[in-house]
């Protein structure tokens, strides 16, 4: 048992290792820097940044962005997920190499297509027109909606994969077995589907709402400046502004938001699905 | 003539070019409990799936109770089923489990109230508020009967249930499911690919074979007068020798000729034709005996079971003749010895040999 244990930790050893030099340290650095006033410990930077009705506007932009991306990543990932671990064979092959292969494709390169498919004079604005949806066409590059749509493409396969891993598990009797109690289809899904993929879904939406949070690339490619998350303020605050101060501050309270609402969702998921 | 009480109707099933269901017209009565017995790929599951609206026939209908339920979806068809591999919802505990389907249909705590009571009569009373991932695989067959009688369906289907326990488990839960669909009055489909449950527990037994049922009778009716030699040879021991038809002898004996000499059966056959004979091995007896079919093999192997003893005499077939006795042999039996027995022409079942297959 004990030689058990000391194994796991060698196991563990280059990964613990290569994360305190590359990440533990410099954050811890980071979260030090937001503390630091002129004379030692000081809360003083927070102060003035929450006493900034601009700071709130950006925090209501950052989670409202990820918060929507992670809705729309859900809502088109759960049925996907579903498909992928219902499909047999080569249609399974092809769904997951279409769900897989994008993710090779730099975000650069994706948030570039994305600018051409968005423009005026692009794809959807004209299929819109087309169809009579809309009057004339539109821009939606540099809106918020743009933004969601793009980064809910390229976090997309973090919903998906997750869930799949877990519908691929579930059992294709309990459903019919649901059937022969008899319970509706629609009461089926919530009653066993549902809390049975629950730990899928809190891992894809751990998954899409921390990157989404945090994305940086795309929305300074889709969006611009005008529109200032925690992730693009604390950017320009370190590339542009040279503000180490404010950059520190930022990044802090976006990781403390970010980890709370991970965590407790997951709590929560834990305590829906008690036995999963 | 009453109608029964389930009755499929020329129920056809083809996966791609395979066909899985040949046509099968089957009728229960209220309170009966029928098996379909037969060896994997046979149909039965299929034919159970088809009853509970989890697979549509191509052809036929499926009538319950004086309805047609063929175009019901399964949650509205009163068709309870235990599954295989049980399908508790792994999610919830043992009472919720029971109580699943009664959800929606009454209150909160008559749900309660019914999924104890059931609890109780698999004796998992205290295991209410565990989960199910903690059973072990007779509790869990426990859960899925107690799971699927709890919502009262007019019919119950049960498939394989028995097929991942232990041999004296088995034996047990054979026993206590049969008092309860009997105390409960619950008609009841039980598929099986053994025939040593079937025969324990049904009170007839539809015997399939590549999708058509060959035989739908009594335990006893099926062990002693089985109608094809596929329902011979399935359910129960049995020798069988091939022979044909040479004659017949005061109008109701059939003379056989087969590689053991000339064999009388009672049956009618034409002249010529290929048959099979088959014997139970506890109708052969030892000793020569006048007007029974005689003949003298040579002695292979003595089986010995406790409560019976089997003998095994070689034959011209590829099957051993098998002698079966609750009495106790005669010294000096030794295998490599040749000893006469004898069996009835009553005994003497003999059916269409086909030589097409």
């Amino acid at each position: 048992m004990k030689s058990h244990r000391s194994l796991v930790g060698w196991l563990a050893a280059p990964a613990v290792f290569y994360l305190t030099v590359v990440y533990a340290l410099p954050l811890t650095w980071l979260l030090t820097r937001s503390m630091m006033g002129p004379e030692g410990f000081s809360l003083q930077l927070f102060k003035e940044f929450f006493a900034d009705p601009f700071s709130w506007r950006v925090i209501g932009n950052t989670l409202r962005i990820a918060g929507l991306v992670t809705i729309v990543c859900l809502l088109i990932g759960y049925p996907v997920a579903f498909a992928l671990a219902r499909a047999r064979g080569v249609v399974q092959v092809i769904l997951l190499a279409a769900i897989i292969l994008p993710l090779s494709i730099g975000v650069v390169v994706k948030a570039f297509a994305w600018q051409i498919v968005l423009r005026r004079d692009g794809v959807v604005s004209q299929f819109l027109v087309g169809i009579g949806a809309w009057s004339e066409p539109q821009r939606l590059l540099f809106t918020e909606t743009g933004l969601v749509v793009g980064a809910a493409n390229v976090f997309l396969p973090f919903m998906i994969l997750p869930i799949y891993s877990v519908v691929k598990l579930i059992d294709p009797r309990l459903m019919e077995a649901g059937a022969t109690l008899g319970v509706s289809p629609v009461s089926r899904f919530f009653r066993i589907l549902f809390p049975l993929t629950l730990p899928g879904i809190v891992s894809g939406i751990a998954f899409v709402f921390s990157l989404a949070v945090s994305m940086f690339v795309i929305p300074s490619l889709l969006i611009g400046d005008r529109f200032q998350t925690l992730a693009t303020l604390t950017g320009r605050s370190f590339l542009l502004m040279r503000n180490e101060a404010l950059g520190s501050v930022t990044a802090t309270v976006l990781l403390v938001l970010a980890v709370t609402i991970v965590l407790t969702s997951s709590l929560l998921a834990r305590r829906v699905g008690r036995f999963t | 003539m009453i109608e029964p009480f389930l009755e499929v109707r020329n129920a056809r099933k083809n996966f791609g070019s395979t066909t899985v269901l040949d046509g099968v017209t089957l009728g229960v009565t209220r309170g009966e409990f029928v098996s379909l017995l037969g060896p994997s790929g046979c149909g039965k599951t299929t034919l159970l799936r088809i009853i509970a609206g989890l697979t549509g026939a191509e052809v036929g209908d499926v009538r319950l109770d004086q309805q047609d339920i063929s175009r019901l979806p399964p949650h509205k068809r009163d068709v309870g089923v235990v599954f295989q591999n049980y399908a508790l919802f792994p999610h919830l505990s043992v009472l919720e489990n029971i109580a699943f389907g009664l959800r929606g249909r009454v209150s909160r705590d008559e749900a309660t109230r019914i999924a104890s009571r059931f609890l109780d009569l698999v004796h998992m009373r205290d295991f209410a508020d565990r989960s199910v991932r903690a059973l072990s695989g007779g509790q869990q067959q426990r859960v899925a009967v107690a799971r699927a009688l709890a919502v009262a369906p007019k019919l119950l289907l049960l498939d394989e249930p028995f097929s991942a326990l232990d041999r004296k488990l088995r034996e047990t839960m054979q026993i206590e499911l049969k008092r309860l669909l009997r105390e409960l009055g619950t008609t009841a489909i039980f598929v099986t690919h053994d025939q040593d449950e079937a025969l324990v527990m049904s009170d007839r037994i539809a015997v399939m074979n590549q999708g058509r049922i060959e035989q739908l009778d009594t335990p006893e009716a099926l062990y002693h007068g089985p109608a094809t030699s596929f329902a011979l040879q399935f359910v129960g021991l049995s020798t069988r020798i091939y022979g044909k038809v040479i004659g017949n002898q005061d109008g109701n004996v059939t003379l056989i000729e087969t590689s053991h000499g000339v064999t009388r059966a009672h049956a009618h056959f034409v002249q010529g034709s290929q048959v099979i004979i088959g014997i139970r091995p506890e109708r052969i007896s030892l000793g020569a005996r006048d007007g029974h079919n005689s003949i003298t093999p040579q002695l292979m192997d003595i089986v010995f079971q406790g409560a019976r003893v089997q003998l095994h005499f070689a034959s011209t077939e590829d099957e051993p003749i098998i002698l079966e006795s609750s009495a106790r042999l005669p010294g000096g039996l030794v295998p490599g010895q040749a000893v006469p027995i004898s069996w009835a022409p009553a005994d003497t079942l003999v059916f269409p040999r086909d030589t097409s297959a």
